[in-house]
């Protein structure tokens, strides 16, 4: 049933109200400053309320759609579509940005430029929420670019380049390439990466388009004749692939990933809303939007699309968990680890579609988003609470922390047992463990290759997770700390409005935690109704035997085992401080995975010389020999060839008497002979 | 017989009363010179307005046709083909009449004989002057204004023409003050590189003319009309020909690549606000050209070619975006990327289906909208800092707010980003190019289309570090004192950042009066694809629950949902 647009006004506010915010901001910022945070904080808080007043129809089942009129020559309507899915996602962004939002309040205070902030922050959410609540891919993707927008103005936010906003260590090259950023490069390198992926994902649209002559998720699914006629030729399974290519670049996955580490220069509260609501997650949520469309259609052999997502995870989390191990910067460690950590949702998302349980690994990568969504919050919140009182983003500079920020290391210690997953009391740890149990029971023929992986993954999870908890808060105090101190400075804890943000996000990924089990069920049975109506999709076998509170026992062996080995190593090097992180030098292997890791697999290295290096070499090259010799020297060329010709002509124009007299006789004379003849 | 006049007053008003110009400016000064020609076109774009309202309301045509000579009729004709260009090129001539005082003021001045040089740019028209002065810059105002409105007609004239002769007389007549606009107002060698702007736009237009002839003798009159219907009494081997004419010729306006000598330098060198019409006004008129005389009048030729226009297409978007990349001055920029942009509304016209091309018109519009912002912008910052080049700039963004905020709506409209109208014309442009290569199942059409979508991001590289290093990163202590523009140039700006954005949220009011009119330019050539239609939801009957289900193969269960 399709709605009106004042029966489902609660639904177009939700992202209407955040852009009519952002629009209002700076006029309102022309007479008071303190009144347009308190708006901006208003305006934000507002969309949630919104939001959550869709809570009832998501836990009845139900769904709210609502369409007007738009660009009729093309036939394409404007709509938001409030299903379970969108429900749950658009509460999850409205209330964490909204806590990011008060944070902002304490941590951006005294900023010259606040206006600015508030603008893209409520842009950002606006866009995200646009991408949640649309019905249309096309609606999708205009927010899909606002979120670009917003995270390029807000990750090059202090444009004046000055050296503390910098991200990377100065002076650290890889390959010839520079590994240390300036935010304005940062933004811009965001933007253009994203870009690459946009492309992708517009090409994806236009294929379905051509073939649907609709963007629209509902109509796609009413009448799949486009579907066939695409698989016919066989375009189903690469405009699938198109699309996620976009998701690729918004949630940073391999090979998009490296613009998520420059985009740490942005305000920390900026990468807590990139992180844990807005952008990385866009990727996500758009394979939780079409993955269902797609596998309602695995008829027409659509199961490759779900093994590219899921190999592009786990590739992806394996990628920069390693990463993360050697990082000394705190957001940076924490940038590693949700691109880690969205791999394992894709992971689930993909392993999903190849299974005979869909709903299994769409609940598990669905449920890892939110638990990620927020420990993540809450992590990066602290972290901008260590950084603001230390001015310092370097691990190396921090230490001992935990006697004076005893609010900031409890929470923070909390969100980080969250992400390294210990067990049964955090969030993190009944998530990844669906995951886990989502990829053994798949019956994917490469299943045990993912589920190592995982694994693995979650082993140097666990580690560096430690090992940034145990450099932040525990050992002594470093040089850097003594330094301010002795300047001056009283390190101590932040202030109320900052703390209790990412308090009440710790707090309550342990409630999630400690009702981990009976949370997911009720998740799964909301998406088992949800797929079953909307898409017909239903449980093809019953799962697998499952033992003490419906755990499977290899998944959960896997989940203790891998949290006790990397917790254990990172306690025995970080807090216990019992083995020097130092030996790793001393060994030529060891400081050579070392090198390898700290450059980031020369990743950015090869982006660099074949992305942009590269081609402005060639560009250069033809600038140089083709555009300003070959063609601006057409001009002089034909302004030579003339003034040649008229000097030759000149040549005839003697002036001397005689000389015409006897040219003319000739004439005459050769005249005279060819009438004779 | 025509019964109402409005077309035929708006195109003739301005050129009527440019002389007067000349003498308002002479005898009251700059301000009312100024004011007089925004009122003019003010009236003029008033008089379009109206019969493109009836064209908004379902009209498919609106036409003023007068006797003329053995060439056949004098036409002007509104359509959905002829009003995004009309109303672009009045819309911006209008607004730009406004900015032109500031710019214009501190311009004359600049090269007023025995001037000193400005020691504090970004105060034009505040320095007292001595009143041989004040009459030198009053008479150049006059005569700025007076080229201006003659410039604006010529270029109007060419949109509405209903007759081959009657369209070359009217392409060379905006090329005349064009011709002196540059020579007399421009920057650096600037009566060299007029005579060089003229010289090829020239040649272009004959070795048009020569195809306009040929077309129109053996279809036996100049009217469009009658071309159209004749086009098949052309013969195969000179259709070829005249094709290669008009595309050389049209090519040599549109600077595509390899015939893009001439506008580097033009539009570098140019004073700004003729910049600003160049660029985005003038040059895309070409693409109408080829729309209009190939396109619509030889139909049957379009497909045999199409491919061609598609390729040369994609070379100019490269070339175009990779030469701007070179740049030092804000200016070279913006003209390299106006090649660039010229090449995507090429490879929209080649794409052989009615969205490619519907989405290559609306480039004009979103090109003409985005390109003006930026090139405001560029004047902005010579105003107020007294240098383009950008190794000198930076940081600007906090002493220019106002500019660098409509500096980047500007920029974001010229990259194709959402809400602006540069996302709705690039995306109907793309994905025509595509529709075509899925049905074809051609896969050279689909790494073109490839290379072209990849291309924007090309444009977005070399505009988005144009932006980073004029607005962002450390101020240069000379530019320490710079301020922000006066309202005259930020003002007008923001009238275009504004209007690219309504269109880019809703593209109807120009999107939806092309499409109709490429889907009926192509009704009887199923070789062009339509647009897709949607087969839409299906509605649940009376009674059922939820309409999803019906489409469904799997195992749906009705009920329980609503």
């Amino acid at each position: 049933m399709v709605t009106e647009f004042f029966d489902a006004i609660n639904v177009w506010l939700i992202w209407i109200l955040p852009f009519a915010g952002a629009a209002i901001i700076p006029a309102i910022a022309k007479g008071s400053k303190s009144a347009r945070n308190y708006i901006a904080v208003g305006f934000a808080l507002a969309s949630a309320a919104s939001a959550a007043t869709l809570i009832p129809t998501a836990l009845a089942g139900h769904e709210v759609h609502s369409q007007v009129s738009w660009i009729s020559a093309l036939d394409l309507k404007a709509g938001v579509l409030a299903d379970p899915l969108a429900i749950i996602m658009t509460n999850l962004v409205a209330w964490i940005s909204f806590l990011i939002m008060v944070y902002s309040l304490g941590y951006m205070h005294g900023d010259r430029d606040l206006t600015r902030y508030w603008f893209f922050m409520l842009f950002f959410i606006g866009s995200m929420q646009l991408i949640v609540i649309s019905d249309n891919l096309l609606m999708v993707f205009f927010g899909w670019e606002g979120v670009g927008l917003a995270s390029y103005a807000l990750i090059g936010f202090w444009y004046h380049d000055r050296k503390k906003d910098y991200v990377g260590v100065e002076g650290h090259r890889a390959g010839g390439i520079a590994m240390w950023t300036a935010p304005t490069h940062a933004g811009m390198k965001a933007f253009l990466m994203t870009k690459a992926g946009d492309v992708m994902m517009l090409a994806g649209m236009f294929l379905i388009f051509a073939y649907a002559g609709t963007f629209g998720f509902k109509e796609l699914l009413a009448d799949q004749g486009w579907a066939q006629a695409m698989a016919a030729e066989n375009l189903l399974v690469p405009a699938a692939v198109l699309l996620f290519g976009g998701a690729v670049g918004k949630s940073a996955q391999f090979p998009l990933n490296e613009w998520l580490l420059e985009a740490m220069t942005g305000p920390t509260s900026v990468s807590a809303l990139i992180h844990a609501a807005t952008m990385v997650k866009a990727g996500v949520f758009l394979v939780a939007r079409i993955g269902p469309l797609f596998f309602a259609l695995s008829a027409l052999n659509t199961g490759q699309f779900f093994e590219v997502v899921a190999w592009t995870g786990a590739i992806t989390a394996f990628l920069l968990a390693t990463q993360a191990l050697v990082s000394p910067e705190i957001k940076k460690v924490l940038a590693y680890s949700t691109g880690s950590q969205i791999g394992y949702m894709m992971m689930a998302l993909g392993i999903a579609g190849i299974s005979l349980n869909y709903v299994d690994g769409y609940t598990a990568g669905f449920f890892h988003l939110m638990s990620h969504a927020m420990f993540k919050a809450s992590l990066f919140m602290g972290a901008g609470a260590v950084l603001h009182t230390v001015h310092s983003r370097f691990m190396t500079d921090m230490g001992g922390l935990k006697k004076y920020m005893p609010k900031t290391y409890m929470f923070m210690l909390l969100a980080a047992l969250s992400l390294a997953g210990a067990p049964l009391f955090t969030s993190g740890f009944w998530s990844k463990d669906a995951i886990f149990a989502a990829v053994l029971e798949s019956g994917y023929s490469q299943a045990m290759p993912l589920f190592i992986m995982a694994v693995v993954v979650a082993v140097m999870t666990a580690f560096y997770t430690f090992r940034m908890i145990g450099m932040t808060f525990f050992g002594g105090k470093s040089k850097h700390v003594e330094k301010i101190e002795h300047e001056g400075h009283h390190v101590h804890e932040v202030g109320a409005v900052m703390w209790v943000p990412f308090g009440i996000l710790a707090v309550a990924t342990i409630i999630v935690g400690v009702s981990g089990f009976l949370f997911e069920e009720q998740l799964h049975h909301l998406f088992e109704e949800y797929l079953g109506e909307s898409f017909g999709i239903h449980e093809a076998a019953p799962a697998t035997e499952r033992v003490f509170l419906n755990l499977n026992p290899v998944a959960a062996a896997a989940s203790f085992g891998a949290f006790g080995v990397g917790a254990a190593l990172g306690y025995v090097f970080y807090i216990a401080r019992k083995a020097d992180p130092a030996a790793i030098g001393r060994n030529i292997v060891t400081r050579g995975i070392w090198t390898f890791l700290y450059n980031r697999w020369y990743l950015n290295t090869a982006l660099y010389w074949g992305g942009v290096i590269g081609p402005m070499a060639i560009y250069r090259f033809i600038w140089r020999y083709f555009e300003s010799t070959i063609i601006d020297g057409i001009n002089p060329a034909f302004q030579g060839a003339m003034t040649y010709m008229s000097r030759w002509v000149k040549g005839s124009q003697t002036g001397i008497t005689q000389t015409y007299l006897f040219v003319f006789g000739a004439g005459i004379l050769i005249v005279v002979m060819l009438l004779l003849l | 017989m025509a019964e109402s006049f409005f077309l035929l007053a708006a195109t003739f008003i301005p050129l009527l009363l440019a002389p007067v110009a000349y003498f308002v400016g002479k005898k009251s000064g700059a301000g009312t010179v100024t004011w007089f020609s925004f009122g003019v076109l003010a009236v003029s774009t008033g008089l379009l307005a109206l019969p493109a309202l009836a064209l908004q309301g379902g009209m498919s045509a609106y036409v003023e046709s007068y006797q003329w000579s053995q060439f056949g009729n004098f036409g002007l004709r509104l359509d959905g083909l002829s009003l995004p260009f009309a109303m672009i090129i009045y819309i911006l001539c209008t607004v730009l009449a406004i900015y032109s005082k500031p710019y214009m003021i501190h311009k004359i001045m600049e090269d007023m004989p025995g001037a000193s040089r400005h020691e504090n740019p970004g105060h034009g028209g505040q320095v007292t002057l001595t009143a041989d002065q004040q009459s030198y810059v009053n008479h150049h105002m006059g005569l700025y204004f007076a080229l201006y409105l003659a410039f604006s007609m010529g270029m109007f004239g060419t949109v509405l023409a209903t007759n081959v002769i009657e369209f070359y007389v009217f392409f060379e007549l905006m090329l005349v003050p064009s011709f002196f606009l540059v020579a007399f107002y421009g920057y650096g060698a600037r009566r060299r590189i007029a005579l060089m702007f003229f010289f090829w736009t020239h040649v272009g237009a004959v070795v048009l003319l020569l195809s306009l002839l040929t077309m129109g003798f053996f279809a036996g009159g100049f009217d469009f009309d009658t071309i159209r219907a004749n086009a098949h009494l052309i013969p195969q081997e000179w259709l070829a020909l005249i094709i290669f004419g008009l595309v050389a010729g049209l090519g040599v306006k549109l600077a595509a690549f390899l015939l893009h000598i001439w506008l580097p330098y033009a539009h570098a060198e140019a004073p700004t606000p003729v910049s600003a019409l160049l660029s985005p006004a003038m040059i895309g008129i070409g693409a109408y050209g080829l729309l209009r005389l190939w396109l619509e009048l030889l139909t049957g030729s379009y497909e045999q070619y199409s491919l061609y226009i598609n390729m040369w297409g994609l070379a100019t978007i490269i070339y175009g975006g990779a030469m701007a990349l070179m740049q030092d001055d804000i200016k070279k920029v913006l003209a390299y990327s106006s090649i660039s942009q010229m090449g995507y509304i090429l490879f929209g016209l080649g794409s052989e289906s009615v969205l490619g091309i519907t989405g290559a018109t609306m480039l004009y519009v979103t090109h003409g909208l985005g390109k003006a912002v930026l090139f405001m912008m560029a004047g902005s910052i010579i105003l107020q800092t007294g240098t383009r080049s950008m190794s000198k700039l930076g940081g600007l963004a906090g002493k220019m707010p106002y500019t660098a905020v409509i500096a980047m709506i500007g920029a974001l409209t010229i990259m194709g980003v959402p809400p602006t109208s540069g996302f709705m014309a690039e995306w109907t442009m793309f994905n025509g190019v595509l529709q075509t290569a899925a049905n074809d199942g051609d896969w050279f059409r689909s790494a073109m289309f490839g290379f072209g979508i990849m291309g924007t991001i090309l444009t977005s590289a070399y505009i988005l570090w144009m932006i980073k290093r004029i607005f962002f990163g450390k101020i240069p202590e000379e530019m320490a004192h710079v301020k922000e523009a006066s309202p005259y140039v930020t003002a007008t700006m923001a009238a275009f950042a504004a209007l690219s954005l309504i269109i880019g949220v809703y593209p109807d009011l120009f999107l939806a009066p092309v499409s109709d009119y490429v889907q009926g330019m192509f009704a009887d050539y199923p070789g062009v694809l339509p647009i897709p239609e949607g087969s839409g939801l299906i509605e649940p009957a009376e009674g059922s629950s939820v309409g999803l289900e019906e489409g469904l193969s799997v195992g749906a269960e009705a009920g329980g949902n609503h």
